[in-house]
């Protein structure tokens, strides 16, 4: 479904450039660069936790069709 | 984003853009760092011996061989962004051509922040031979304490930590079993 999709884009897009700018101010605080490719790797695997699997939560607004007409002509 | 294949085509496109975006932020981040450390460098002794070249052994050569203090703290080198520092002592002198000549003739590699400071006695680790083989013709030398700091994602920064205060002459060349 179409609302659906614009959903789970939305969810990737804020939360990939939010926890780019997380990871790296984080790592930069802490001084080490471990800690920034561990929260990013963290978040990358939260974020396709949530998007990948298909959750009812994004089939709230499922495509209606028309029902099936008659044969039309021949 | 209709099925998972979409989804993780879509997600993985963005997902390498913010990756080298983070590691490019990483790399501009190592310009904040300006550290610039000073150490002391003495000569205790340097002697020239004949010798044979080591792949042609009926050539005569002559080597020098270099005994010397160093002390340096290179602490303030390591930040987040330091994956490893090669430290190296050169020799630089001019040969009766004009030309100037660098030789290392001794380094090593300083990987964590606790072994970063640097006092030794030593003597040198490679062969430091003139390209002519002789070393009659060679002007004065100087030693310098040179460190490149390699960092994980970036750019590598050279720079020079130490230096003789003044140059000094090859000795003529002695056998070496006298």
């Amino acid at each position: 479904d179409f609302k659906g999709q614009k959903t789970a884009d939305d969810i990737v897009r804020v939360v990939l450039i939010a926890s780019t700018i997380l990871s790296f101010v984080i790592g930069f605080v802490f001084s080490s660069l471990m800690i920034t490719m561990s929260t990013f790797a963290l978040c990358t695997v939260a974020l396709s936790l949530v998007v990948l699997p298909p959750w009812p939560m994004f089939n709230h607004h499922p495509v209606t069709w028309l029902s099936v007409q008659g044969e039309s002509q021949k | 984003m209709h099925s998972i294949y979409a989804r993780v085509n879509g997600i993985s496109a963005l997902w390498s853009t913010c990756v080298m975006v983070l590691l490019g932020a990483v790399a501009l981040s190592s310009f904040l760092f300006n550290a610039d450390p000073k150490g002391n460098l003495d000569i205790v002794s340097l002697k020239v011996f004949h010798s044979k070249t080591r792949r042609y052994p009926f050539r005569n050569e002559e080597i020098g061989f270099v005994k010397f203090n160093l002390s340096a703290d290179f602490t303030p080198l390591f930040n987040w962004n330091t994956k490893q520092l090669f430290v190296y002592l050169e020799a630089e002198y001019t040969s009766p051509q004009g030309v100037n000549n660098t030789v290392v003739i001794w380094d090593r590699i300083v990987r964590r922040k606790e072994d970063a400071t640097i006092d030794i006695v030593q003597k040198d680790k490679y062969k430091l031979r003139d390209l002519s083989g002789s070393f009659s013709n060679v002007h004065a030398a100087q030693y310098s304490l040179k460190y490149n700091v390699m960092p994980y994602v970036g750019v590598l920064t050279y720079g020079e930590a130490a230096r003789t205060v003044e140059a000094i002459d090859f000795p003529d060349a002695r056998d070496s079993v006298s």
